[in-house]
């Protein structure tokens, strides 16, 4: 258990290295065009169409259980504020930014992982070439500034999605319906959605390519799957609780 | 098919089983834990701001609860296990695939679906429910944390309301949800992972896959339960 603790600290410690190398290179230096252009493409457009089946259905379902719940007690008519609250300011960019960071976060580790074991890092370095500038900083930026408009997208989906699950497959009044939810949300809530997009965008990014590129050759094929592996669930979890956080300070 | 009549017939390898149930329980409860509880404490926050304007703050606990019986708490439980558990047993298959270790299984005559799919899908099934049981716990002390002594909402109003409202047919949904989301997970991970090709950089494209469709497939099969819960009106 003490040895556990003391290797989740070191790792800990090894992160805000990373973070703080990436960081300095990120925004001091303008990253490769090409790189940058590539996994942008790759992250932004490759995700669109995931995203748009995962809010699809996440807010159909997210409306069909609010209608369950609120069928008990009695107060169908707060659908329109449920999907709004719940859904925009809290389901849909939290979706997002778990699906993305499964999707586009474990391809970074998965790919610097590779080339670590495959020993193209060194390649690179022995070139004269920072790997932090090439690899790295092109692929922090991508997500930082995709993510934001995955955000937005995902918001727009989903209402569509639950206005038609709440209007046509539930039977709500469409006027009621879109009273109340124009009553709470509005374009501050869009705009939270993309700030989130834009904190989680960067954080997956930055956990993706530390468990990515702390890969050695000894590792193997194993510890491309390990790196792969942690970079999915660090950053899902990080994702929802930073959530928590930035809805705590916005919303009190 | 294959898999399912492999599940009902033995051989079983029943230490591969525990081992595998042992380690998923393990890895797996700390992201669970930390996935679910924001939630609830989410779902307070936003909860308390919304029923004051409607001056029904009693409403805030029954849809606390509700929605995190019957939804967030098996929805996240298992978006976790599939990222957690679905991505590591996908990658350990498709090491062993990429080593060759899996075809020597099979000149050794046993059987990789049975060795190494079957125990990893049985044990998803059992675990995910078990840890079902302790994210609900952890989402709604969250939820009573920030309802409660931040949010200011009388204590015995919230657990009176509470328990008037959640009946045990909302845990045994959560629970059911559970083990077809696991077993989802266990089946679509030894599935990509077998099919795994290439070496190092399969390995990880099979963990992601896994993780993707995973997540993918208990959207839609969530949203087809509620639709089927719904008809049924329970």
């Amino acid at each position: 258990m003490f040895k556990r603790g003391w290797e989740a600290l070191e790792t800990l410690a090894d992160f805000l290295q990373f973070v703080r190398r990436a960081a300095r290179v990120q925004f001091l230096r303008v990253p490769p065009r090409a790189q940058f252009l590539e996994q942008a493409v790759q992250s932004g457009v490759g995700s669109m169409g995931l995203v748009t089946v995962l809010i699809l259905f996440g807010a159909m379902g997210l409306t069909v259980q609010g209608f369950t719940s609120f069928q008990r007690v009695g107060g169908q008519s707060v659908l329109g504020a449920f999907v709004g609250i719940g859904g925009v300011r809290e389901l849909y960019p939290v979706l997002t930014g778990v699906i993305v960071g499964a999707r586009v976060g474990a391809n970074f580790a998965a790919s610097l992982a590779n080339r670590q074991i495959s020993e193209q890092v060194e390649a690179l370095e022995v070139m004269g070439i920072d790997p932090f500038h090439y690899l790295v900083a092109p692929r922090l930026w991508a997500l930082t500034l995709t993510l934001p408009l995955l955000c937005a997208y995902a918001i727009f989906v989903g209402l569509a999605a639950s206005y038609f699950a709440a209007v046509h497959q539930l039977g709500m009044n469409s006027g009621n319906f879109l009273n109340q939810l124009s009553q709470f949300v509005g374009f501050s809530d869009l705009a939270a959605g993309v700030l989130k997009g834009v904190v989680f965008g960067w954080l997956v990014a930055v956990i993706a390519c530390f468990f990515g590129y702390r890969s050695r050759k000894r590792d193997g094929a194993e510890g491309v799957g390990i790196a792969t592996n942690k970079a999915i669930v660090i950053s899902s979890v990080t994702c929802i609780v930073v959530n928590m956080f930035i809805s705590a300070i916005m919303y009190t | 098919m294959n898999v399912l009549w492999c599940v009902f017939t033995g051989p079983r390898y029943w230490g591969e089983l525990v081992r595998m149930m042992d380690v998923l329980a393990r890895r797996c409860l700390i992201p669970v834990g930390l996935a679910v509880a924001p939630v609830g404490a989410v779902i307070s926050l936003q909860g308390v701001e919304a029923f004051r304007e409607f001056g029904a703050e009693g409403m805030l606990s029954p849809m606390l609860g509700t929605s995190v019986f019957r939804q967030y708490s098996p929805m996240l439980a298992s978006v976790m296990v599939a990222a957690q558990a679905g991505s590591s047993i996908s990658a350990r298959i498709g090491t062993m695939k990429v080593r060759g270790q899996i075809d020597a299984l099979a000149v050794m005559s046993v059987d990789p679906v049975r060795y190494v799919v079957v125990p990893g899908l049985i044990a998803c099934i059992v675990v995910t429910p078990l840890l079902n049981v302790i994210t609900t716990i952890l989402g709604l002390a969250s939820g009573w944390l920030f309802a409660v002594p931040i949010g200011g909402i009388n204590h015995g109003i919230f657990m009176a309301n509470l328990f008037a409202e959640i009946t045990p047919m909302d845990l045994w949904v959560g629970l059911g949800k559970c083990m077809v989301f696991g077993g989802a997970v266990g089946i679509i991970a030894g599935y990509l992972g077998l099919r795994t090709t290439g070496g190092a950089e399969g390995v990880g494209r099979a963990a992601n896959n896994t993780v993707v469709a995973t997540i993918l497939l208990i959207t839609l099969a969530d949203y087809a339960l509620g639709l089927l819960l719904l008809a049924l009106q329970i």
